[in-house]
């Protein structure tokens, strides 16, 4: 249960606004590479954390994020001509560079140095795995390059897809922290899809219903383990690692690629629900990248020519009440992306956490939460750098093991906790 | 036309949502093992909460008398900020669930006692361990080790503040 005012602040991420000058701090997905494909391509509008932005690629390949509208008399740059170095304005030629910087304003003389008085406010896009990267922060305080693992190995050992999402951020993420809800709401899937069956662990998963939570702050958010009773003496652990301030990863199934989330808000109301999948140390095969464009795993299908779900609360998400009868899906949604994102969003744009009733296990949320209002509180008064900005916060992994009931997670899975390049995934 | 689920995630339809109570009081027993601990619980203890009650002290007795020739059983009695004695069996019965909490390095095996009054009556036993200034990671997995094996959730919490702000998070 958290105050009007708390969730308030939490799910508040607009310009000025403690959460959204929080994640102000950091870089954070903005498109995937495919939606800028190449020099002068068409424009794309994005909106994050509460600001309309355009990106495009400029003739020589540069990337840019500036304000979407025209400095002269606001219409969107989106109806802009991406053509020599500059996105030009249709309405009166007004053009604009990849830094926002207007360089040229066909009505006044070129010689008056009218153009270089107009600049739009432009944030820094970086491709890097696959994925184009934004800081919206005060320039002066752009961290590194973010390394996460999943961006970081060979593009052919990684694959990313983002669905749009009707809610908070907070609401999405929070389900990327609550590992009890898999033996729920995903036991279908467990057995059926291509990117989740056939692991030894999954039969743990089935067999116990009732897991033990163990939770660990770390330098740069959480650990999340989740055991369950095994053979021989031993639990079958299953680790989520949170970092500051909407990175999850899904802990591993067999051999299967690793994958997890980024929750990216596009207001108070919409997020960006990235999805990634990558092996540290393989390629992805064939049939795994067939699977995730198919939307298996954690992705799903699109209306054709977006990011929105084909299946959405416009359609019902094809709720298929016989399936959910029969227990081939157990609430009737097919595919664990959207198995989440429909529940998610049935809490309502903004999730009244005013009603809730938490219970024990649900600790990695309750600290999660507190975590962020003591980091935004802590860099609104003091100015002081959040975790998760730090790039040695961001090399973790997700592992589930089989450890000897006597032995901590924290020390048995010690080394699998940590991504390490051409060291293979812990899991079962 | 709207299908049923666009129509009924709007925020103007949520406002529609009930807005009575969907839950009632919770019974919920906080417990410190340890001196140290016992300081933080009195802490806690002085703000408002929705029922819970805290328990500063844990002492055993035998309920049978010395040399009687049977085996002793040990009874537990719980301390509250009050001064009064309760028994450990009979506050577990009451509750909801319980909450243990003790100081990283100081001796949280009493936990067996409180986890066992928990399963006779199928209560959940969350465990707090709280490491002091100057604690080690070795001293932290100690208290974790003690608990672990008792407490359906466990949590290293970095201050009282986590601790209050768990407590509200469940209503206690």
């Amino acid at each position: 249960m958290l105050k009007k005012e708390q969730n308030d602040y939490l799910c508040q991420t607009g310009p000025g606004t403690p959460m959204g000058n929080l994640f102000r701090c950091y870089w954070m997905p903005a498109l995937l590479a495919e939606e800028l494909p190449e020099p002068d391509c068409p424009p794309v509008r994005v909106k994050l954390l509460s600001e309309r932005l355009i990106a495009f690629r400029d003739t020589e390949g540069r990337l840019g994020l500036i304000d979407e509208f025209c400095a002269h008399r606001g219409p969107s740059l989106w109806f802009g001509r991406n053509e020599e170095c500059g996105l030009r304005c249709p309405y009166h030629g007004w053009k604009f560079d990849v830094t926002g910087q207007c360089v040229d304003v066909p009505s006044e003389p070129a010689e008056s140095g009218y153009a270089k008085k107009i600049k739009l406010k432009s944030y820094p896009l970086v491709e890097l795995g696959g994925v184009l990267w934004t800081y919206m922060g005060p320039p002066e305080k752009q961290p590194a390059m973010p390394e996460f693992e999943f961006a970081t190995v060979p593009l052919n050992q990684t694959f990313s897809s983002k669905r749009f999402q009707e809610c908070n951020w907070l609401q999405a993420m929070e389900g990327g922290i609550d590992s009890s809800h898999v033996s729920f709401l995903h036991r279908g899937d467990l057995a059926n899809d291509p990117l989740f069956k056939g692991a030894a662990g999954n039969k743990y998963n089935l067999g116990d219903l009732s897991p033990v939570f163990e939770v660990v702050e770390t330098d740069g958010g959480l650990l999340i383990g989740a055991r369950r009773n095994a053979e021989d003496d031993q639990y079958y652990w299953r680790i989520t690692p949170y970092v500051m301030p909407c990175y999850t990863g899904v802990p591993p199934r067999g051999d299967h690629p690793l994958h997890g989330h980024f929750w990216v808000p596009i207001d108070d109301e919409s997020c960006w629900a990235w999805s990634y999948d990558y092996h540290p140390t393989r390629p992805l095969t064939e049939g795994e990248v067939d699977a995730m464009k198919a939307g298996k795993g954690v992705h799903v299908r699109y209306v054709p020519g977006t990011y929105r779900p084909l299946a959405n609360k416009d359609n019902d998400y094809l709720m298929d009440r016989a399936a959910q009868k029969a227990g081939r899906t157990f609430s009737g949604v097919e595919g664990i992306g959207m198995q989440d994102a429909s529940l998610q969003e049935s809490m309502g744009p903004i999730c009244d956490r005013t009603k809730e009733n938490l219970v024990g296990t649900d600790n990695g949320i309750i600290m999660a939460r507190h975590r962020l209002m003591r980091a935004a509180k802590a860099l609104a008064e003091k100015g002081t750098i959040p975790p998760g900005v730090d790039t040695a916060h961001q090399k973790v992994r997700q592992a589930a093991l089989l450890l000897k009931r006597n032995v901590p997670y924290k020390e048995g899975a010690k080394e699998a906790l940590i991504a390490k390049k051409g060291v293979r995934q812990t899991t079962v | 036309m709207l299908t049923e689920s666009a129509r009924m995630t709007t925020a103007q339809e949520l406002s529609f949502r009930i807005q009575e109570p969907n839950s009632r009081q919770r019974a919920v027993k906080i417990i410190a093992l340890d001196k140290p601990s016992a300081a933080m619980v009195d802490q806690l203890a002085k703000k408002a909460w929705h029922g819970a009650e805290f328990f500063t002290s844990l002492s055993f007795t035998s309920d049978k008398a010395p040399g009687s020739g049977e085996g002793e059983a040990l009874k537990a009695w719980l301390g509250d900020l009050a001064g009064r004695t309760q028994d450990l069996v009979t506050e577990v019965e009451k509750s909801d669930f319980v909450v243990v909490i003790t100081a990283a390095g100081e001796d949280a095996r009493a936990v067996t006692v409180i986890s066992d009054a928990c399963q006779m009556f199928h209560k959940s036993l969350l465990g707090l361990v709280v490491p002091q200034d100057g604690t080690s990671e070795a001293e932290t997995e100690v208290s974790l080790k003690h608990l672990r094996p008792h407490t359906r959730m466990l949590v290293v919490a970095h201050g009282v503040d986590y601790i209050e702000v768990m407590l509200t998070a469940l209503r206690a």
